[in-house]
Parts: structure tokens; C-alpha cells; sequence
């Protein structure tokens, strides 16, 4: 493996100590898939949720929706990403949930009606004066978790996100030519010829 | 799936291997097909290709294949002595466990080292405060190994303008051209650089029974469902196994060699996969766990005839650590490049290898072109990204849109001077989930490695820019703070009193102690290291099944 060591800004590593906690394979096979079937289920029928309070869970809806913004294309509420929060919440990123809520108290401090409830701008304002804090850091790399990873985590509903950027990730195999830039070479090659 | 045979604790076994990775699967199937009976030791679990997943969330970030990062392992870091090391939130030594070892998650860019790269002190002089020497072997005597590995493992290439020379041709063809390799291409054709196939040891056609590679795109950190990546996994332990003389153990940590009233080591100790303690006979014990899990038993087997740890007289178990440095220049393009398509990497630029005086510092590298964070989305979002563009929103969503299939990194690897300070220790209060202490990894960057970085970084720039980026951007020059590649921490050398094992691999101070794996490498190489740990494995086992046999262990 020859991965690159710089690290990323923001602070990446510092703030999501708990996302290396616990690893899916001492969980185990059998409660993993539950666990999996269990948020996918849950996000297909807009069921309850299983670790989040219903208003807590519209908040953190509504901040990850700022953070990926519906716009001609999904975003994070069309991909469910606020089932994913739910789901690793109580399970394998349960170390999150104590600095999720509190960052969730401390973003409706003040404001006289629900996060959830105040207009885009309005919530675009209430994130960018609390962003440097590290539980920011926190909510927007499992944003980015539950935007990216593969839907059985419980968001990336449809693989909306896949689509997005172009990333067959549910193919198998692929063929050359890969992109834009191999196939024009395999034709002057042949050009050539 | 359980091995074919077991043996018996009590009774003892020809040969204890700790570690089933690049060296130790080798080393099993090389002595298990000899006739000697072989009990393996691999801490973590016998998957199979069909257990690897694409699952980059769990395999990258939630650290599957490795085990479960710090909180598991305890690991600790420090860049200074004069430092407390803590527990970082990344896991700082980075390896797999899993049968098969870290040759199952690498990436398999496959280089061999260069004639120079085994005499360099004899060519460039001493280095002052610096652990640099010459090998005890020169190429001529690890090329037939290096062949070896080329036709038994499964590697995919062709011959460079700078290779050193071989005695036999690669068994199959590279694998195909990439667009971040074309463009790596054309940039270099402009600067008069010289843009050559990466060799893989990922296979590029069928062979040896072995399905070739269906560019799925999931090599770097992830297992080959297809088993066409050459680990250890796929290439060598079925063929142990098939042996019938050679049981994998898996699931099983080693956390202590115990030697008997001659000085000679006579059980492995270990904790089962029910956490119980066992302790296995055997004739001749060898470690190959990595060159951080190898210095930690080691250090760990300290008694009172080998009070510093054992083979360890030298004071030189644990220290030398080499990571190689690494730098990066991302860069995006017009059109769709999809490099998140098949293996890593298919052109390096080796131009820069070698040692120039003119530059006024040690150490060279390689230039790759590959997808890096390009690979998976994760990854991309959280590493990939341009450091001009908000961190999130629709600037971010936009961004993300464009770039994720037209944008690609060129990487380096490096030099990484041997020296006191950059060791593996036992940690005094950090313990992993047996209850071993925990693996202290102490390491700083030579000031030269980093000016090589710098100087490569530049280089790589000038190389984005003639290759038509549209922007692009450096990661710039840190300090390493971890690693993958776990070098030079028992050293072979000649004298006992500065190196740990002689050039056969045998330990200088305990006869039927043999350690082969990273910690073997006296110099660093320029980033690419299992394809020499692999061919010093084929060439120890030689000489340890020609030594049994004699009688002479």
C-alpha cells in the first residue's frame, strides 16, 4: 500500500477519533447485515428512527442538507443521509452521538425557533459562525460517510451520490479504454499502425 | 477455511513462522513444499478473496482490514524522544491482519531495487548522524530471487531505460495504460523525462491457475476479490496449504519466543482466538511479522540471557525505521479521466532515482501517476479536494461533480535515511487488545529525505503543468507521521555488532532464530519495498531448507 501521508486540512484526523473505534468485523457478520437491512429499511419506508429523537433528527436532516445542498441534482436529503446518522449513531460511531447532540443544542442556542425551521440563508449564517468548531469537522465528515458510502450504511439512497460525481462504484469490471485521455492514445496508436 | 493439517503443541514442529505476509507466505510455502512440517502464525483471520469488499467505508475508515485501529491496537506515535507518544486518532502503522498480511491490501506497485541501490554508502560516502551503510548482498546476489518472485507470484510488466538488468524477461504484459498514465506521458515527453510501465504484481492475464485483473479499481488498502493481485493469499499459501505439511493459524498473536538452557529458541507463545494462552514447539522459529510487529516480539522476548530483547545484543532490534517519504500534486483535467478504473498505477517516472550531488542532498524517488484519492469517493471528498474551494455547500457539491472523474495525482516516493532516532519501542503504558504492550513508533524525517520530497514535489509540478492540468495543487512537505512501508528495524549486516541477522537472515545471536521481512532492509529503496522483501523471502528460505537439511540450524 503506498498511501500518501499528508493530511488533510481541517483537521480531519483530529476530529473523528471515534471513526476508527470500532471495527465492523469485531462487530461481526451477522449483526453487521442486520444492522444494515435495519437502516435501509428504515430509510426506504421513512421509518422512525431507532437512535435519533424525532426533532433531533430533522435538525441533523436540515444541517446535512446545508452541508450537500439539493440543487438540479440530489443531495444529502435525497440521499437519506440523516438514516445513516441514525444508524452508526447507535452502533459503530456511537462515540459521535454525545458531540452530535451538543453540537445540535448549541446550534439552536439563541435562535427562537428550531434550526430546522429557519430559511436556507438563515441556516447557511447559524453553520458558518459555528464552523471552525471541531463537532462541525465531525458532522461533516460523517455527512460525507453517509453521502458516499455504500447504501447498506443506511444514506447514498439510489447511489444519488455515485451519480453525482460519476463513480460506477456497484460495477465490477471495467475494460480499457477507462477515460477521455486512454482512448484518444489507443487511436493514434492505431493511427499509427 | 481451515488448514489441512494441525499440529500438536507439545510435540515440535520443524518451523514456527510469525506472520503470513510477504515473507512468512512465502517462506511456508517455499519450506511446507520442501517436507518440513510448518506451523504459521497470522494475528487476524483467514479471509478469502470472497470476503474483500468494495466497502470503502469500512475497509478505509473504519479500519477493517487492519484490525480496528488505535483503540484495538493502542498503537502510539511521537516525532521526538523528548516527547510522551499518544494514540492518534489514524492508526500510525499501518498493516493488515489477515492471512496473507499487508501483500492482501497493498497496492501492488512492484519495483525492483537498482544495483545502486545495495552499495550507496560505498558510492556517495558516510552521512553523519545517519545509520547508512551497504547491504551485505549485492543485486547479483538477489537477482535470481527477484526472478523468481516475477514467475512464481504473478508479475504483470515490461523493462524501464533505468532498470538494472534481468536475467529473464517479465512473464506477462503490463497492464493497460490509464489517462492519468497518458497524461504523465505527455508531460514527459515535453520535459525529456522518461514515462516507463509500473510493474505489478497484479496479474494482467490468466496464470498459474490464477484469473487476471477485472480493473475493478479497488487495490490501494482494499483485498482482490478476483484474486488476481499477487498477495501472498492468493499466490502462495493454497499452495502451503496443499503441501499437507503446513497449517495456518490463524487468529492467533504471538506475544513471546521463549529460549531454553542452550541459548536456542524452542516455543512460540502465543493467545489463541479465544484470547487463551498456547505455546507451540518447534525446532527453529522465524519471524516475519512486519518490521513494527517483528521489533515488538523481539523486544517482548527479553529474559535474563538476552535482558535488551532477543537478537538484540546489538541494540539495533527496533531501530533504523525507515517509512520512505511521500509527497503529492493533484492536479484536474478537461476531459473525464475515470482513473478510479483499474489498478493505481500504470507510469512512473524514475528519472529521479538516483542520488544527484549536484542537488546537495541524499535520496531520489519515483514519480507516479495515479487516481490516489481519486480512487473511491470518501477519500476524494475528505483528501481529494482543492484547498481554494469551501469545504462545504454547492461551491463543494459543484466542485466534487467536476472533479472526481477528471482528477489525478501524481505521487512520490522517496529515500528514508537509517538513524537511531526513528525506532519501534515497546510503549510503558499503552497496551493493544491481548494486553501486549503497545507498538511506540518514534520517527522524524532526515532533513535530506525532506528536501527530497521538496525537490521531487517541484519536479511533479513542472510535470502537471506539461501535461495540461487545468489547476493544480501540492500537498506540500510534512513531516511523516506513520507509515506503511516498515523497514530496516533488524537489519542484516555482516557484524554482529551493528546489524541483527547475517545476509542469510539468521540471527547473529540465537542459530535457529531467522528474521526475514522489512525490518531486513539495511537502505530504504525509493518507496516500493515488497517486491525486494519478497525476494529476500525466496532466497531465505533457500538457504534455511539448505541449512536443515544439513543439519546446520
Amino acid at each position: 500500500m503506498n498511501k500518501i501521508n499528508t493530511l488533510s486540512r481541517r483537521g480531519f484526523l483530529k476530529s473523528t477519533g471515534a471513526v476508527t473505534g470500532a471495527s465492523l468485523f469485531r462487530i461481526g457478520a451477522p449483526s453487521l447485515a442486520a444492522i444494515a437491512q435495519a437502516a435501509c429499511t428504515a430509510r426506504d419506508t421513512a421509518a422512525p428512527f431507532a437512535t435519533l429523537g424525532s426533532d433531533e433528527a430533522r435538525d441533523i436532516a436540515a444541517i446535512t442538507a446545508r452541508l450537500i445542498p439539493t440543487t438540479d441534482t440530489p443531495g444529502a436529503a435525497e440521499a437519506g443521509v440523516v438514516y445513516f446518522f441514525d444508524n452508526v449513531l447507535g452502533n459503530y460511531q456511537a462515540g459521535f452521538l454525545g458531540p452530535v447532540r451538543s453540537f445540535r443544542d448549541d446550534l439552536n442556542a439563541g435562535l427562537d425557533k428550531a434550526f430546522a425551521d429557519l430559511t436556507e440563508t438563515e441556516q447557511d449564517a447559524a453553520l458558518h459562525r459555528i464552523e471552525n468548531d471541531p463537532r462541525f469537522e465531525a458532522v461533516r465528515v460523517l455527512t460525507i460517510f453517509g453521502f458516499f458510502a455504500m447504501e447498506k450504511h443506511g444514506g447514498n439512497k439510489g447511489h444519488v451520490s455515485w451519480d453525482l460525481i460519476g463513480f460506477k462504484g456497484h460495477h465490477g469490471a471495467w475494460a480499457p479504454p477507462f477515460g477521455y485521455y486512454d482512448a484518444e492514445y489507443a487511436r493514434e496508436q492505431s493511427d499509427g499502425e | 477455511m481451515a488448514s489441512n493439517v494441525t499440529f500438536e503443541l507439545d510435540e515440535a514442529v520443524d518451523f514456527a513462522i510469525v506472520g503470513s505476509g510477504s515473507a512468512g507466505g512465502i517462506i511456508a510455502k517455499e519450506l511446507s513444499t520442501a517436507g518440513f512440517k510448518v506451523v504459521v502464525f497470522e494475528q487476524g483471520p483467514h479471509r478469502q478473496a470472497a470476503d474483500f469488499t468494495h466497502d470503502e467505508y469500512s475497509v478505509i475508515f473504519e479500519s477493517e482490514l487492519l484490525g480496528g485501529g488505535p483503540p484495538v491496537s493502542g498503537q502510539t506515535f511521537r516525532h521526538d524522544e523528548s516527547d510522551v507518544a499518544t494514540s492518534p486518532e489514524f492508526q500510525p502503522i499501518r498493516y493488515a491482519q489477515t492471512v496473507g498480511g499487508s501483500s492482501v491490501h497493498f497496492s501492488a506497485n512492484f519495483w525492483r531495487f537498482r544495483e545502486s541501490d545495495f552499495k550507496e554508502r560505498s558510492m556517495l560516502g558516510a552521512i553523519e548522524g545517519t545509520n547508512f551503510t551497504d547491504w551485505p548482498i549485492t543485486y547479483d546476489d538477489i537477482e535470481p530471487y527477484y526472478t523468481r518472485v516475477e514467475w512464481e507470484i504473478g508479475v504483470s510488466g515490461a523493462p524501464g531505460p533505468f532498470d538494472s538488468y534481468r536475467s529473464k524477461p517479465f512473464p506477462m504484459p503490463p497492464l493497460p495504460v490509464k489517462s492519468s498514465g497518458v497524461l504523465m506521458e505527455k508531460g514527459a515527453k515535453k520535459l525529456g523525462l522518461h514515462a516507463q510501465n509500473q510493474p505489478h504484481a497484479i496479474l494482467s492475464q490468466p496464470f498459474n491457475g490464477r484469473s487476471g485483473c477485472i480493473h475493478c479499481g479497488h487495490c490501494m488498502m482494499f483485498g482482490c476479490e478476483a484474486g488476481a493481485k499477487s498477495s501472498t493469499l492468493a499466490a502462495m499459501i493454497p499452495l502451503a496449504e496443499a503441501s499437507g505439511n503446513c497449517e495456518i493459524r490463524d487468529r492467533s498473536a504471538v506475544f513471546r519466543i521463549e529460549t531454553d538452557g542452550n541459548g536456542r529458541a524452542s516455543e512460540v507463545r502465543y493467545y489463541d482466538k479465544d484470547g487463551n494462552e498456547r505455546s507451540q514447539k518447534a525446532k527453529v522459529v522465524i519471524v516475519s511479522a512486519n518490521g513494527a510487529e517483528t521489533s515488538r516480539l523481539l523486544l517482548l522476548s527479553a529474559s535474563e540471557r538476552h535482558p535488551d530483547g532477543l537478537a538484540n545484543s546489538s541494540g539495533f532490534v527496533g531501530r533504523n525505521l525507515m517509512f520512505n517519504a511521500h509527497g503529492a500534486v493533484d492536479g484536474v483535467f478537461a476531459e473525464q479521466l475515470n482513473d478510479y478504473k483499474s489498478v493505481q498505477v500504470s507510469r512512473v517516472i524514475h528519472d529521479f532515482y538516483e542520488t544527484d550531488e549536484k542537488r546537495g542532498f541524499y535520496g531520489g524517488g519515483g514519480i507516479d501517476a495515479r487516481p490516489l484519492w481519486a480512487m473511491t469517493p470518501i477519500f476524494h471528498a475528505i483528501q481529494g479536494m482543492p484547498h481554494d474551494v469551501p469545504s462545504w455547500g454547492k461551491a463543494w457539491k459543484d466542485e466534487i461533480a467536476n472533479n472526481f472523474t477528471r482528477q489525478m495525482t501524481f505521487a512520490i516516493g522517496t529515500t528514508s535515511l537509517a538513524m537511531d532516532r526513528n525506532n519501534i519501542t515497546l510503549d510503558p503504558t499503552s497496551t493493544d487488545q491481548w494486553g501486549r504492550p503497545a507498538i511506540r513508533a518514534t520517527y522524524r524525517d532526515h532533513d535530506d529525505d525532506l528536501a527530497t520530497v521538496g525537490f521531487l514535489i517541484r519536479q511533479a509540478e513542472a510535470l502537471m503543468d506539461a501535461a495540461g492540468a487545468e489547476k493544480f495543487w501540492s500537498h506540500g512537505v510534512n513531516l511523516s507521521n506513520g507509515g506503511e512501508h516498515l523497514l530496516g528495524t533488524a537489519r542484516m549486516g555482516d557484524d554482529p555488532a551493528t546489524s541483527v541477522v547475517d545476509r542469510y537472515h539468521r540471527s547473529h545471536d540465537v542459530p535457529n532464530l531467522f528474521i526475514c521481512d522489512g525490518s531486513s532492509f539495511v537502505t530504504s529503496g525509493r518507496g516500493q519495498p515488497t517486491m525486494t522483501i519478497m525476494a529476500l523471502a525466496f532466497r531465505a528460505a533457500e538457504h534455511i531448507a539448505a541449512a536443515a537439511k544439513a543439519n546446520e540450524i
